[in-house]
């Protein structure tokens, strides 16, 4: 039996940890609404900044993640982390910015055209945090609980000892981003379908 | 040179399409390539060669130049400033 021992919820107007609102998104403030979580996590890694919105919101949910969720930084090797995260618009905004970088301004960016691929926030993650573990990013025609199930199963009966997932869905600057943590032991929502649906808004 | 180091700070916003960023919070002295300041890579370094010849008209073609010249903003606008004046020759 497995457990989902932390998650949180991300959209454009505001950001839940373990189902607790921790911030709502300031309509006044210049700073967009992503910029304005990296703020308030005072963190400093001026890479944040070149990230694209998929990047952007992985890196930001699973900062408020170790947060709410020690077991995250304390309780595993840098290669016991597996990271699995999935969504249905693959690197969509980031595609479509770095075609208008070579058609419109004639003038291909590399900048852009290194998130043209949706694992790269996965990249992202496993070299800001220093995890070396098992990753995957799927894109799939809508968040499936079974998905995340069958696939956690063998990521912790392989090795891994704890498995970092996310639903990152980004497209036109909408964000519906949902990230939970499984342990295979430990306190709160068992790992399964129901809970898993449950939690993610679905039922 | 100032306005020089305020158009440097809006054109690598532009061309590294750091949006979040204001003009504002990059000092003139900051290492680019810093965490502490930029935190720029390689391939930010390809970004700013573009920038300097569309922008200025500015080849980089010794890479040991390069190193040097994006050190700052403050570097960046000696070096501009410098090879201004040697193609005005």
């Amino acid at each position: 039996m497995s457990f989902i021992t932390s998650y949180c919820h991300l959209t454009n107007k505001s950001c839940f940890v373990n189902g607790q609102l921790i911030a709502a998104r300031d309509t006044d403030s210049q700073d967009s609404w992503l910029k304005q979580l990296y703020k308030e996590q005072e963190i400093v890694y001026p890479k944040f900044y070149k990230m694209d919105t998929l990047s952007q919101t992985g890196f930001i949910l699973t900062e408020l993640l170790k947060k709410a969720n020690s077991n995250i930084i304390n309780a595993y090797q840098d290669d016991e982390i597996a990271l699995l995260f999935a969504n249905r618009f693959s690197s969509v905004d980031s595609d479509v910015r770095f075609k208008r970088s070579y058609q419109e301004q004639a003038s291909p960016s590399p900048a852009l055209f290194v998130y043209t691929l949706p694992n790269i926030v996965l990249g992202e993650l496993a070299i800001y945090n220093k995890w070396y573990g098992e990753n995957m990013f799927a894109v799939l025609p809508k968040f499936a609980a079974d998905f995340y199930i069958n696939y956690v199963e063998i990521l912790l009966s392989t090795g891994s000892g704890a498995s970092l997932c996310g639903w990152l869905d980004i497209a036109d600057e909408k964000i519906d981003a949902f990230l939970f943590f499984v342990e295979k032991e430990g306190k709160g929502n068992q790992f399964n379908i129901e809970s898993l649906q449950k939690l993610a808004g679905l039922i | 040179m100032d306005q020089l180091k305020e158009d440097l700070k809006k054109q690598i916003i532009e061309q590294l399409n750091l949006e979040d960023i204001q003009v504002s919070e990059i000092a003139d002295d900051a290492l680019l390539f810093n965490d502490e300041g930029l935190g720029l890579d390689s391939i930010d370094a390809l970004e700013l060669i573009v920038l300097l010849e569309k922008f200025h008209g500015i080849q980089v073609t010794k890479p040991e130049e390069g190193k040097e010249a994006f050190m700052s903003i403050n570097t960046m606008a000696d070096y501009i400033t410098r090879r201004k004046a040697e193609q005005a020759v």
